[in-house]
């Protein structure tokens, strides 16, 4: 007894069965029809998404235990690092080609979205290979899936929801508990835990325990002096809608004290929504005048360092944005459905796109003795009108200027596989070429000198008949 | 046209490489000439409009002067990529240091959009000119002369290069025709010209990509103007006045990702579109958009955000597309 009780009740009331789970039908009944199809699914991972404490990893552990998984489990805290992802995806995988006799496994991420907050770098990149390779399900799990960071994961992992548990079902909880506990309960001391821990049913446990173990029972007058308040943070969804339907300044300007989103992923957030909550065209307006003025102070302070700033950053993004709806005040309230800032998505690409863009300038600039913005502004438009007109054409230019493969895609838009197709032709020919009239001379210097000297001259002959700029010229005409 | 494997930009394949095929601006070249026969020179100033054969003449001059090598005692700057007038000093201190064999006891370094410095880093390249006298001399190009501080202009020799003369724009494009061996229309050749406004570099662009085309007809010609300059901002630009705020916000999105546009781009595209005739707008509406993009723009130098900004300017075009509808109806 004096052994067990020392056991975190969290851990000891652990659901063995899938009927002990509170709730979730939904995703348990995915999660069930997944694992029995697994490998033939879509994606070759799941992640579980939901606030702390709603029961992800208990609803694993009790479907793993009734279709007969062994569960290798990893939280936050095991590991981080890519080569210890590297040895658990080995292990997992060549443990599942002795099965013949042992259990099944299924790989159990815990937290992955502690991964990201870590130094250690490319730990989600591991994450990824190790779904891609691994030969057992994986389970992965995580609070906030809006988490730019875990973008990598949501081409390889199908994303189930699970919903804040209600007061209800943590009273039930409590209860079934208190029963097993011994412990004497008041009606209102379990009702105040379970208001208290806002469906954290790992929480209210926590609470309950506190309170409850080694005095036998449990009040509210106990419950009420042993607790203080907990700070819960809103996810994006809950912060929009708090921002959006506050009616007082100091509402909308507390918003970001208690949310999962920083003030640059909140300004992302409202870019991407306030046409979502607000219909009438002046108020949307107003709103994105206040965003653009907040952007115009965050700007501000990265180019001055002055933090002072971001006080008035926040009140235009949060206040000033909230109560734009001044022809449509109602709109503050009507329900909304948020969506995820496509700029997230879009960030890389268009970083990428930029920097072949740029290149690109330079090598016209050098070419034409022009700046590089000139380039851009007078030539890569008459290149472009080339490119969309004339593959093949184009495809000769590219070459005679030497430009990559990528800036070919840039400028040829539709027609790109159509130049790159020539470009390649091309390129093959002046190779040919090349290698002809390096065997010619090869074979002119074979007859004068001796074989030693006649390696020597090979080399050089070829290195300088390689460069591009030689050939380019030796084949023009 | 091009038979080989690789082809180049016209643009440069057909710039002149001495200063005797220069044939405009006769009496700058004159002048020129004389220096290559003196074997010395001044530092010059070269200014006039786009296209009119700055750059060329310069080239050509250093060509004349050095011989085939010429590459070896020219360096070339743009006032506009350099990063800061410390870059650029340290250029010219190591591209000065080293001695050079010949009789021309001077290199040249050719600084092109000098009027695009501050009058605070045009003090600094006097000084640096000063420094570098002996061993240097600067050719400084630029579109507006009077942008360049007096004390430069004082130390320059000074060539103010003209608009060139229709016949003069035609007979070359029609003699690069003829090494190309294009078939070229005459109106489409004048049609060239007034598009280019007497800028030698776009007309020869133009030309090219209309001969890509096939025939230099003035319908290619016309294709091609319509095709360098990508419908889609105008598109934008009608979708947000139409109070279509979502979609242009999403085009958009779409255009700078496959164009690798930056914000300022975006918004000079936008700027030219405003006051074309193809835009139906009341007229004072216009320069109204144009203090919008304006404003947007210094927002941005100011640091914020790019995308942030224009979808705010596209709200604003929203809304003002409603009131004149309103106003209408």
């Amino acid at each position: 007894m004096a052994q067990e009780a020392r056991l975190p009740w969290i851990i000891k009331y652990r659901p063995k069965r899938l009927d002990e789970v509170v709730d979730q039908e939904e995703a348990k009944a995915k999660i069930l029809e997944w694992l029995k199809k697994w490998p033939n699914v879509p994606k070759k991972a799941l992640l579980l998404y939901g606030p702390p404490g709603c029961g992800k990893t208990s609803l694993v552990e009790a479907v793993a235990n009734e279709l007969g998984y062994e569960v290798l489990e990893m939280n936050a805290s095991d590991f981080r690092r890519k080569e210890d992802i590297e040895k658990v995806a080995i292990r997992a995988s060549t443990m599942q080609s002795l099965i013949a006799s042992g259990r099944k496994k299924l790989i159990l991420l815990d937290e992955v979205d502690g991964i990201a907050d870590r130094e250690d770098a490319g730990g989600l990149e591991a994450v990824a290979e190790l779904v891609k390779i691994s030969k057992v399900p994986i389970v992965m799990t995580a609070n906030n899936p809006w988490d730019p960071k875990l973008r990598v994961l949501r081409e390889i992992a199908e994303f189930v929801e699970f919903k804040k548990l209600r007061k209800d079902d943590i009273i039930r909880i409590l209860e079934r508990i208190c029963i097993a506990e011994k412990l004497k309960c008041d009606k209102e001391a379990l009702d105040y835990i379970a208001t208290r821990a806002e469906g954290d049913a790992r929480a209210a446990i926590n609470d309950l325990q506190a309170i409850g173990e080694g005095f036998g029972e449990v009040t509210l007058e106990r419950a009420k002096a042993l607790l203080r308040p907990r700070d819960k943070e809103r996810d994006p969804f809950e912060t929009l809608k708090l921002l959006f339907s506050a009616k007082y300044a100091w509402q909308a300007k507390s918003v970001l004290n208690q949310s999962q989103l920083d003030y640059e992923q909140l300004k992302l957030w409202l870019e991407e929504n306030i046409p979502n909550q607000f219909s009438d065209l002046e108020d949307v307006s107003r709103a994105y005048e206040a965003l653009s003025k907040a952007d115009v102070y965050l700007g501000r302070i990265i180019r001055t360092g002055d933090w002072d700033l971001l006080a008035y950053a926040i009140d235009l993004m949060t206040a000033g944005v909230s109560l734009s709806a001044k022809n449509n005040p109602r709109d503050k309230d009507r329900w909304t459905k948020y969506s995820f800032p496509q700029r997230l998505l879009l960030m890389s690409k268009l970083k990428d796109s930029r920097k072949i863009r740029d290149d690109l300038a330079t090598i016209l600039a050098q070419h034409l003795h022009i700046s590089t913005s000139t380039a851009k502004a007078e030539i890569i438009p008459i290149l472009r009108a080339i490119f969309i007109s004339n593959p093949e054409y184009a495809a000769k230019i590219a070459v005679g200027l030497g430009l990559s493969e990528k800036m070919i895609e840039m400028l040829a838009g539709p027609n790109k596989q159509v130049v790159i197709m020539h470009y390649r032709r091309l390129k093959e020919e002046i190779e040919k070429k090349a290698a002809e009239t390096i065997m010619q001379l090869q074979a002119k210097a074979g007859r004068t000198e001796k074989p030693e000297a006649r390696k020597e001259k090979k080399k050089e002959k070829s290195q300088s008949k390689t460069t591009s700029t030689d050939l380019t010229s030796y084949f023009k005409k | 046209m091009s038979k080989s494997v690789s082809e180049l930009l016209w643009a440069e394949k057909y710039r002149p490489k001495s200063l005797k095929e220069l044939v405009n601006q006769e009496e700058i070249v004159k002048r020129l000439m004389k220096f290559v026969e003196e074997r010395n020179m001044p530092h010059l100033l070269f200014a006039g409009p786009p296209g009119t054969g700055k750059t060329t003449a310069a080239l050509a001059l250093a060509h004349d002067l050095y011989g085939e090598d010429w590459r070896k005692y020219v360096l070339e700057l743009n006032a506009s990529d350099e990063r800061g007038i410390a870059v650029i000093r340290s250029k010219v201190k190591e591209f000065a240091r080293s001695k050079l064999p010949g009789d021309i006891p001077f290199k040249i370094v050719i600084l092109d959009e000098a009027d695009n410095m501050t009058a605070d880093a045009q003090q600094a390249l006097r000084r640096i000119m000063e420094m570098f006298v002996e061993t240097t001399r600067f050719i400084l190009i630029a579109n507006f002369p009077s942008k360049i501080i007096e004390p430069i202009q004082s130390r320059c020799a000074s060539f103010r290069f003209t608009p060139l003369k229709k016949e003069d724009v035609v007979s070359r494009l029609k003699w690069i025709c003829e090494q190309e061996n294009v078939v070229c229309h005459q109106d489409a050749l004048e049609t060239i010209y007034e598009i280019s406004e007497g800028d030698m570099r776009k007309a020869i662009n133009i030309l090219q990509a209309a001969a890509a085309l096939g025939e230099v007809t003035v319908s290619h010609v016309y294709k091609v103007v319509g095709l360098a300059h990508p419908k889609e901002i105008r598109e934008i630009l009608n979708l947000a006045l139409q109070g279509k705020f979502i979609e242009s916000r999403d085009r958009l999105r779409e255009l700078m990702v496959t164009y690798g546009l930056s914000g300022t781009d975006v918004l000079k595209q936008m700027h030219r579109e405003i006051f074309s005739a193809d835009l139906k707008i009341p007229e004072d509406v216009r320069v109204t958009i144009a203090d919008y993009i304006g404003e947007i723009q210094f927002r941005i130098v100011e640091g914020a955000d790019d995308e942030i900004q224009l979808t705010a300017l596209l709200a604003k075009l929203a809304l003002l597309g409603k009131k004149i509808s309103s106003m209408k109806g």
